[in-house]
C-alpha cells in the first residue's frame, strides 16, 4: 500500500476564518475514505486545496508524490466535482458529457450512458433550469464515469431521492470493485455511507479530529445508561465523550470497553448500547443531534 | 523518503501530452455550437437584412441622384456590424468567468486553461474574420448589395477596395482585441468579484477622463488627429495589438491566482 | 448490519451461518469478495477482511484463479466452535443469573424443557 495523498501542517486562512487548521494525514491508494463533518467544517476547502483549486496558507500537500497546484501531471489523474460546481451558463448536460472525455483519460462513455439512464438526466435542458437533484446527478456521473485514479465526491447527493442515492452507492461499489481507485466521499449523511467506507476522516472547525480505520472506529464508543450514581461511578476514570441527564437517569458515551469492563457494567446494573458512526461524529463535533439530522 | 519513491513510481505513460489538454479547453469553448456559431450569424444575417431594406428605402424614395450619392457616402460610417464585436467580447467575458470554474472541475491547470482559451478565441476570431471577409468581398463585387450599401466594407475595415487578405487581417485583429479585453475583464471579476469590477471601471473612467484632459490642456487635438491620419485605418487597427497583448498578459497573471469561489 | 461490531466480523459470521445451515456446502464455491460487498452494500476491502478471517481459520480455502471454496470438514468444526461459544456466552450467564435469583438446578432444567415444548 502506498499513499496517494500526503498532507502535513496544512492550513488555509481566509480573512477572518481559519478554514483548515494545521492538518496532517495521508490517504492510502485504492481505498474509499469518508471525509465527514458539519457544513462549513472545512471539507470543501480541504478538497479544493488537495486539487490545486485553492492555495494553502501553510503546509505541504503531495498528491501522487507531487504538488497538485498547477500540476497537469497530477490533476489529469484527479476528478473533483464540487457540490456547488458551476457550469457555463448556456450549457446543457449534453455539452458537459460531450466535453468530459477530453479531460479524463479513463472516461467510459458506455458507462456514462448507462448512468445517464439510471439517473434520468435530461440531456437537452439548460443546466440552469435543472433541479438540485439533477445537478447532483451530473456531478455523480462525471465522478463515476471519469474513473480517475483519485476521485472526490463532495456531498454528491444533495437533492437526490432515496432511490437515486441507492443507485449511486451500488454503482460506486460495483465500479470500484471492477476498477479499484481512491475515492474520497465527503458527506454529512454518515449513516448511509458508513458501510462503504474503509477509512474515516472527521473534520471540525478546520481541525482533523478523527483519522481512523472504519472497522476500528465501529463500536469504538459505547453509551452507558443507568441511574446517575451508578453511571457516574462507572465512568469516573474514563474519558467521557458525551453526557445526557434525565431526572435521576444518566446516559454517558465513553470509549470502547473491554469484555471484562462490559461484564462489570452489566453487574452494576447498567445498560450498554452501541454508538453508530453518525452518533459518534455528532457527539465529537459537539452539536445537538437534532440539528445534525436536519442538516442532513 | 517515500515522496521520492512515489514520484519515481508515478506512471509516466499516464501523462498525456499537455497539448491535448490545451486543445481540450479550446474545444470546450466551442462545444456549445448554438451559442458560439448559430446565434451570432443569425443576428448578423438579420442586421444585414434590415440594412438592405433601409438602403432600398433610401435609394427608391430619393429622387435626386446627388442626394442618393450623399446618403451612400454616409454609409461608409456604418456601425451595423458593431454588435458582433460586442457579442464576441461577451463571449470572451463569459468564456472565462463561467468556464473557468467548470474547467477547474475538469482538472485543468490555470495555465492550460488560459492557453486553451486564447487558442479558442483565436480560432473563433479566424472563423468570424473569414466569414466577414467573404461578406465584404460580396459587398464589393455587388457594389453594396446592388444598393451602394456598406456594412462589411465600412470605413473602419480598410479602404472600400481593400485586398481581401488585408481585410481578413483587420477583422482578425479587431476580434482579438475584443476577445482579450473581455477575457481580461473577466479575470478581474474572478479575482475580486463585484468590488474588483467597480474599482476597475472607476479606474478606467478616471484614466480616460485624465487622457482627455491631457489632450485638451496641452492643445494636442491636432497631434492626435495627425497620428490617426498618418497611421490610417490599417495602422490604427494594428496598433490595437498592443492593448490586446497587454490584456492577454494581464489576464494570465491575474488568473494564475484565481480560485473558483462558491 | 449491527452497529456495535466490526462489519468484517459480521460478514465472517454470516458465511459461517450459511455453512452450518448447509446453504454453502463443503467443497462448494463461495461468492467472491466483490459479490459479498455488492450484496451487503459494504466496502469490498471490508468484505475481503471477513473472508480472509475464515481463510486463516481454515474454513475457506483459495483456488488460484478460480475463487474461494468451503474446506472439507469445515461444517463440523464450526458447529463444535459454536457449541463452545454457546456454552460460554449463553449457558454460563444463564446459570449465574439463575443462581442469583435462587432458581434451583431442577427448576432451571424444567424451565428450559417448557420453552422447548412451546
Amino acid at each position: 500500500m502506498s499513499a496517494v495523498i500526503e498532507v502535513s501542517g496544512l492550513s488555509k486562512r481566509f480573512k477572518n476564518v481559519t478554514a483548515v487548521d494545521d492538518v496532517d494525514f495521508s490517504v492510502e491508494e485504492n481505498t474509499i475514505c469518508g471525509l465527514l463533518g458539519r457544513n462549513g467544517a472545512g471539507k470543501t476547502t480541504l478538497m479544493q486545496l488537495l486539487t490545486g483549486q485553492d492555495f494553502a496558507t501553510r503546509g505541504s500537500i503531495r498528491v501522487f508524490g507531487e504538488t497538485p497546484v498547477e500540476n497537469r501531471n497530477v490533476l489529469q489523474r484527479v476528478c473533483f466535482i464540487k457540490e456547488s460546481q458551476k457550469y457555463p451558463e448556456e450549457f446543457t448536460a449534453k455539452h458537459v458529457f460531450r466535453s468530459a472525455p477530453w479531460f479524463f483519460p479513463n472516461w467510459d462513455a458506455e458507462f456514462a450512458g448507462r448512468l445517464i439512464d439510471d439517473f434520468r438526466v435530461p440531456l437537452t435542458r439548460r443546466i440552469k433550469k435543472l433541479s438540485r437533484g439533477q445537478l447532483s446527478s451530473i456531478g455523480v456521473i462525471l465522478g463515476l464515469a471519469s474513473r480517475a485514479p483519485l476521485t472526490f465526491f463532495d456531498e454528491p447527493y444533495l437533492g437526490l431521492d432515496a432511490v437515486a442515492r441507492q443507485i449511486f452507492y451500488d454503482r460506486l461499489l460495483a465500479d470500484y470493485a471492477a476498477h479499484p481507485r481512491t475515492v474520497i466521499l465527503s458527506t454529512h449523511l454518515i449513516d448511509e455511507v458508513s458501510n462503504l467506507l474503509e477509512h474515516v476522516f472527521v473534520i471540525d472547525e478546520g481541525r482533523l479530529i478523527i483519522d481512523q480505520d472504519a472497522d476500528s472506529l465501529r463500536g469504538s464508543a459505547v453509551t452507558v445508561v443507568g441511574t446517575r450514581a451508578a453511571v457516574d461511578a462507572f465512568v469516573a476514570r474514563r474519558e467521557v465523550l458525551h453526557t445526557d441527564h434525565l431526572g435521576g437517569l444518566a446516559s454517558v458515551t465513553v470509549d470502547r470497553l473491554s469484555q471484562s469492563e462490559r461484564v462489570e457494567a452489566t453487574e452494576a446494573g447498567l445498560e450498554l448500547s452501541p454508538v453508530s458512526l453518525q452518533q459518534l461524529v455528532v457527539q465529537k463535533t459537539n452539536i445537538p443531534h437534532q440539528e445534525f439530522e436536519q442538516s442532513a | 523518503m517515500t515522496t521520492h519513491t512515489l514520484t519515481d513510481a508515478a506512471p509516466t505513460t499516464a501523462a498525456a501530452p499537455g497539448g491535448s489538454r490545451i486543445t481540450a479547453v479550446m474545444k470546450l469553448h466551442l462545444v456549445n455550437r448554438f451559442s458560439v456559431f448559430a446565434i451570432p450569424w443569425m443576428i448578423l444575417g438579420f442586421v444585414l437584412l434590415i440594412n438592405v431594406i433601409i438602403w432600398w428605402i433610401i435609394v427608391s424614395a430619393t429622387r435626386d441622384p446627388d442626394a442618393v450619392a450623399d446618403a451612400q457616402d454616409g454609409l461608409q460610417y456604418s456601425g451595423a456590424t458593431f454588435y458582433i464585436f460586442v457579442y464576441m467580447m461577451v463571449l470572451g467575458i463569459q468564456g472565462v468567468a463561467l468556464t473557468f470554474p467548470f474547467a477547474l472541475g475538469l482538472s485543468v491547470t490555470r495555465r492550460d486553461f488560459w492557453l486553451g482559451s486564447a487558442l479558442g478565441f483565436g480560432v473563433l476570431s479566424a472563423l468570424y474574420s473569414a466569414g466577414m471577409t467573404a461578406l465584404a468581398v460580396i459587398e464589393q463585387v455587388t457594389n453594396g448589395w446592388g444598393l451602394g450599401g456598406r456594412m462589411f466594407t465600412a470605413l473602419y475595415f480598410g479602404a472600400a477596395d481593400e485586398a481581401w487578405w488585408l481585410r481578413f487581417l483587420i477583422f482578425f485583429v479587431i476580434f482579438l482585441f475584443f476577445f482579450f479585453v473581455g477575457s481580461a475583464i473577466a479575470t478581474i471579476y474572478l479575482r475580486w468579484r463585484v468590488n474588483g469590477m467597480l474599482v476597475f471601471f472607476a479606474g478606467l473612467a478616471l484614466v480616460l477622463v485624465g487622457l482627455l484632459a491631457l489632450v485638451i490642456f496641452t492643445d494636442s487635438w491636432p497631434a492626435v488627429g495627425a497620428w490617426f491620419a498618418q497611421n490610417g485605418t490599417v495602422g490604427v487597427v494594428f496598433w490595437s495589438l498592443v492593448p490586446t497583448a497587454f490584456a492577454a498578459l494581464t489576464g494570465f497573471v491575474l488568473l494564475r491566482r484565481a480560485t473558483p469561489k462558491n | 448490519m449491527d452497529e456495535s461490531r466490526p462489519i468484517f466480523v459480521q460478514i465472517a459470521e454470516q458465511i459461517e451461518n450459511d455453512i452450518i445451515a448447509g446453504i454453502l456446502p463443503e467443497e462448494g464455491q463461495v461468492p467472491s469478495t466483490n459479490e459479498f460487498a455488492a450484496f451487503h452494500r459494504i466496502n469490498p476491502a471490508t468484505a475481503g477482511k471477513g473472508v480472509n478471517l475464515l481463510v486463516d481459520d481454515g474454513v475457506l480455502y483459495k483456488k488460484r484463479g478460480i475463487g474461494m471454496f468451503v474446506a472439507a470438514g469445515a461444517r463440523d468444526r464450526l458447529v463444535a466452535k459454536r457449541r463452545d461459544q454457546f456454552q460460554s456466552e449463553y449457558v454460563r450467564p444463564l446459570v449465574t443469573e439463575a443462581g442469583k435469583l435462587g432458581i434451583s438446578e431442577t427448576q432451571l432444567v424444567e424451565m428450559i424443557r417448557q420453552e422447548g415444548a412451546e
